[in-house]
């Protein structure tokens, strides 16, 4: 994800070939931090059966080498120059990528109640371009709606905030 | 030995001679319990929940029971399975509106309806394809009905002998086919099953007890959730490829009832 922030900066468009090069290396860390893993856990037969290692290193073997191939044919065989986004799809996908991380992290910072009613309030507001008196009667509605379902009817307690809940200052918990 | 097989033999005899007769005898019997007007209330009021239940994307057949499952808590457990069971039916026939209507699914089993019904609304038919929709519900519920009644105990004997190499059997053939069908190259689709498979083993080892692979987070002890892959992959994924295309929702005005 870092790579494609700093790829939007530069004015020309990313070709397939660099995002299947950036995807077949992420491919092999993830195979070399799976081979190690299990090769601490012990990826040997031992006198009881197969140790925890041996079947996640096997699996991180096969995805070293299919990553390898991957990446041979990306970077030499298929010189694939068409691009993969154009900048204003790209820009697209970021008005709603950032907020949807932003908003994760209010989930985990703020709570999910408080969170939702300013994340669907702004995305009313600035993509919708719907009135602003609707946009917070929607947002405010849906989060007392998922507030009352989730803690009275399913009984199920979502993230209140590790950080701080406001919803301790109107009272409720 | 010999003894034991002869044992078999017969027990088998006597389960085709007392085969049809005593299957359609409880099925009848089932028919008379079923037909009490209580128990067609229930019906229709299973089934009306169950098509809202269907209509919203993400919750299925068995999410719905699961939540209406408080509602059957003071029933006869005759008139509680009859009521989940109209929810289940209900629910699979309502992630067809949305199909039909919206171009989304409602459930994973109605993507095939969006092929040929979201066109037929846009042409003004949603009232067509609707009823098309839950004829052929109607008629395949029937039948499934009827071949679960007959064929259900010889299924039953089949389950008891589908083992561990089975299984294995069965997996290979899907992920080969994986392999097989996709359209593009191979490699790509081996690496991304493979991470498939190192998600997948991540928390506690069943064979060893040993936690694999969460590095000492308490968090990942029991692993990654099947749905939350699911949703992080395909979920966010839809949305954020749908953005790339531009927003632009194509409807079309259609009618439900000719007037």
């Amino acid at each position: 994800m870092s790579q494609n922030l700093e790829n939007s900066n530069q004015d020309s468009l990313i070709s397939v070939r660099v995002i299947d090069i950036i995807t077949a290396l992420l491919f092999i860390v993830v195979g070399l931090v799976v081979m190690f893993g299990s090769l601490k856990l012990g990826a040997n037969w031992s006198s009881d059966g197969p140790e925890a290692g041996y079947f996640p290193f096997y699996i991180s073997v096969i995805m070293l080498l299919s990553s390898a191939v991957n990446l041979y044919q990306a970077a030499i065989v298929h010189k694939k120059t068409e691009a993969f986004v154009n900048k204003e799809s790209f820009k697209q996908v970021m008005a709603v990528l950032l907020p949807a991380i932003v908003f994760v992290l209010g989930v985990q910072l703020i709570g999910i109640y408080v969170s939702s009613v300013f994340y669907i309030a702004f995305f009313m507001v600035w993509l919708g371009k719907y009135r602003i008196w609707k946009a917070i009667v929607v947002s405010v509605g849906v989060s007392v709606t998922l507030y009352l379902l989730f803690e009275f009817w399913f009984q199920i307690p979502l993230p209140h905030g590790s950080w701080f809940n406001p919803l301790e200052l109107v009272g409720v918990q | 030995m010999c003894n034991k097989n002869y044992q078999l033999k017969n027990e088998e005899k006597d389960l085709k001679k007392g085969f049809k007769l005593e299957e359609i005898n409880a099925l009848f019997n089932g028919f008379a319990i079923a037909m009490s007007p209580f128990n067609l209330l229930l019906m229709l009021v299973g089934v009306t929940l169950g098509v809202i239940i269907g209509v919203l994307p993400g919750l299925g057949g068995a999410n719905g029971i699961a939540i209406l499952l408080p509602l059957t808590f003071t029933m006869s457990p005759t008139s509680a399975i009859i009521m989940l069971s109209c929810i289940y039916w209900g629910a699979l026939f309502g992630g067809a509106i949305t199909s039909i209507l919206f171009n989304i699914p409602g459930e994973p089993w109605s993507v095939a309806t969006t092929f040929d019904g979201y066109p037929m609304a846009r042409k003004g038919k949603a009232g067509q394809a609707l009823t098309a929709a839950f004829t052929s519900s109607f008629v395949g519920a029937l039948f499934a009905i009827v071949m679960i009644t007959f064929l259900a105990p010889l299924v039953a004997k089949f389950a008891l002998k589908f083992g561990p190499p089975e299984f294995f059997a069965v997996y290979l053939l899907t992920f080969c086919s994986f392999v097989g069908m996709n359209k593009g190259s191979p490699f790509k689709t081996i690496s991304a099953m493979m991470l498939g498979f190192a998600l997948a083993t991540v928390g506690m080892d069943t064979v060893t007890g040993q936690l694999r692979l969460t590095f000492g987070n308490p968090e990942l002890m029991r692993g990654f959730d099947f749905l939350i892959a699911v949703i992080g992959l395909f979920g966010i994924g839809e949305i954020l490829l749908s953005m790339e295309e531009g927003l632009a929702f194509q409807g079309a005005a259609a009618k439900i009832r000719r007037q």
